[in-house]
Order: structure tokens, then sequence, then C-alpha cells
């Protein structure tokens, strides 16, 4: 991707977030847009992709968003506070009433993901360079 | 307005590990993308705009505390997942680090060979082309060539390159060397001389 069209679709996606409630824990004090874990960007990524893939209105999803903070506001949970759980929670609301990805299709496959090892074929530690080029 | 009903809470009384929840993350992705609905180059893409900014800021401080503090620097060679966890930088367990360490004759890259095996605590998300199989299976070929065409790495002949293979169970890391001109600098400026690609040993530190 250019350096333009990157810029381009950061925009975008940037004019997504600051529709959505809490945008300050999207945007830090410097207005960077933060993470801080991988799985946070990739649902983000979710989320903006299935409505640029016309799945669903961007609205849609603000308001199942809401509505998950909501929740969790009224359940008077002992669980920390997390923006991104919540983030996961109105996108796989916002997945099941579009039909397009069931909660027992999620439940199901990420049980799979968890019970098979990681990078299942690259297990084992290497503990020598794979490869030395040696100076000259 | 359908008359299905709103589905239930998705899991907002109970606690999941980070682990559990990344895993719900990649079970959504695989089964939209097994369906058609999206594709992984474009998730990637959206990704890619925000790679930079989740991780690499951590491994740079790490640097720049090594820089700066013999002693750690030392610990950080002996015992990289512990010297991080003294930062409160911390690792999924069973994910060992190894950091390894630039001299004047050494350059280390690291690479995975298999897969994209990344130690994501400290370098957080890899790039895209990390995860290419072009760059995992050249980098171990001819490490020299790769550096100096696709990076314009281009280092003398006398310096030797080692490449290392992360696995999922040991992840290497490189700690470039301190870019001369630096002494006055604090940890906090020398941090910011830290790039992505020197951490992978693609590339050098910026110049002040």
């Amino acid at each position: 991707m250019t350096a333009a069209g990157a810029g381009t679709q950061r925009q975008c996606i940037e004019a997504l977030l600051d529709a959505l409630p809490h945008r300050e824990r999207i945007r830090g004090q410097d207005s960077e847009v933060s993470f801080d874990a991988a799985w946070e960007l990739r649902a983000v990524a979710l989320a903006v992709a299935g409505h640029q893939g016309g799945h669903y209105d961007w609205q849609r999803f603000q308001q199942a968003l809401i509505a998950a903070i909501q929740r969790w506001e009224a359940s008077e949970s002992e669980v920390p506070w997390r923006y991104y759980d919540r983030w996961l929670e109105a996108l796989e609301s916002v997945l099941a009433e579009a039909g397009m990805v069931a909660p027992s299709e999620v439940d199901d496959r990420a049980h799979a993901v968890l019970t098979t090892p990681r990078d299942a074929d690259h297990h084992r530690a290497r503990r020598d360079p794979v490869t030395v080029d040696p100076g000259r | 307005m359908s008359t299905m009903q709103s589905p239930p809470p998705v899991a907002a009384s109970y606690p999941r590990s980070e682990e559990q929840i990344a895993a719900r993350v990649k079970a959504l992705e695989s089964l939209l993308i097994e369906k058609g609905m999206l594709t992984t180059e474009v998730v990637d893409r959206l990704a890619e705009v925000y790679e930079n900014e989740v991780g690499p800021h951590l491994g740079a401080k790490v640097v720049a505390k090594a820089w700066t503090d013999q002693a750690f620097h030392d610990r950080l060679l002996a015992d990289a997942s512990a010297a991080c966890q003294e930062l409160g930088i911390g690792g999924v367990q069973g994910e060992d680090m190894i950091a390894v360490a630039d001299t004047d004759t050494v350059h280390h890259v690291i690479v995975c060979t298999l897969c994209s095996c990344y130690p994501w605590p400290v370098l957080g998300l890899p790039p895209n082309w990390y995860k290419y199989p072009a760059y995992r299976s050249r980098m171990v070929r001819d490490p020299r060539a790769v550096l100096r065409d696709d990076f314009g790495l281009e280092l003398p002949d006398s310096v030797e390159i080692r490449v290392w293979d992360s696995s999922s169970e040991l992840r290497y890391w490189v700690v470039p060397q301190r870019p001369a001109g630096t002494d006055g600098m604090s940890e906090e400026q020398l941090a910011g001389l830290v790039t992505r690609d020197s951490l992978i040993g693609v590339g050098l530190p910026d110049i002040p």
C-alpha cells in the first residue's frame, strides 16, 4: 500500500472510530490510536472490514457497542473494565444479528483454537542460528 | 425489523484470560474468511494502518535502558524474559525470549522459517512482510543479499550475519548497537531512535 493510500485508509477508519462511545479510550492523549495487545487491533480491523464490506451499517456497530458498555455497567460486574472486551462483545452481537456468525460457531471455533497447540508445526526451540554468513 | 431475538450478551459477566479472548478473535476471523465474507488481505490491510502502534515502543524502551545501564544490558542478554519483566513488559507463559546483541563484527537478524513466530510482547505485531514466504526462505538462504536488496541495509563484508529462527517456544529479537553521537541523550530520547526494523535486524536505529 502506498503511504497516501494508508493515510486515506487511516482517515476513513478514524472517522468511524470518532463516532463511537468512549473514543478517548481509543485515541490516547496524543490523539494516536493505541492498543495494548494484538488481538485488540485485530478486533478493530474485523469490525471495520465487516462494515466496509457492506455487511452492516457502522451505526449498528456503534449501537451494539453502547449496549455492550451499558450491560457491563448495569451488571456491576467485578470484572475489570476493558474497552476492547466490550468491543468484541459488540462485534459478536452484530455478526450474530446479521446472520453472519452464530455465537455457538464462535464458541466451537474458539475451543478448537485453544486446544490446538500454538504454531503446532513450530514448537521446538532452536538454540543456534539457522544461518551464519561469515564476514570476509 | 426481523423477529429474530437479540443475541444474549456475550460473556459480560465472567473474566476471560488474554489467551481465551485472543482465541475468540481468531475464531471470528477464521469463520468470516471461510464463509467468504472477508479476506485475509482486507483485514491485514486495515491492521497494517496501525501495526506500528502496538508494541515496538516497548522494545525501544528496553533497548534504550540496555544502552544506558550496563548491568541491565547484561541481565537482558542473560535472560530477556526476566529483564523485560523488570520493566513490566511480559509475555505469555512458555514464550521465552532471547535478545541477541549486535557488535562491530556480528549483526543479527530474526526470522520465523515456518510461520510468523514473533516476540510480540516487545515488538508488537509482525509487519506483513515478515509473514511472507519470500522473506522467510530468502533470509535463510542469502541474508546479506536480502538485507541489501530488500531493506537497503548494506553491511561491511567483514561483518558476520547470524540469522535466528524464532519458534513458539523461543523467540529472538535484536539489540542494535547504540548510534554514535548520542552520548548526552536521555533514555527517552534514545528510545525514539530505536526502530522496529532495527529490533528485527533488517535496519539500524535512527541517527540523531
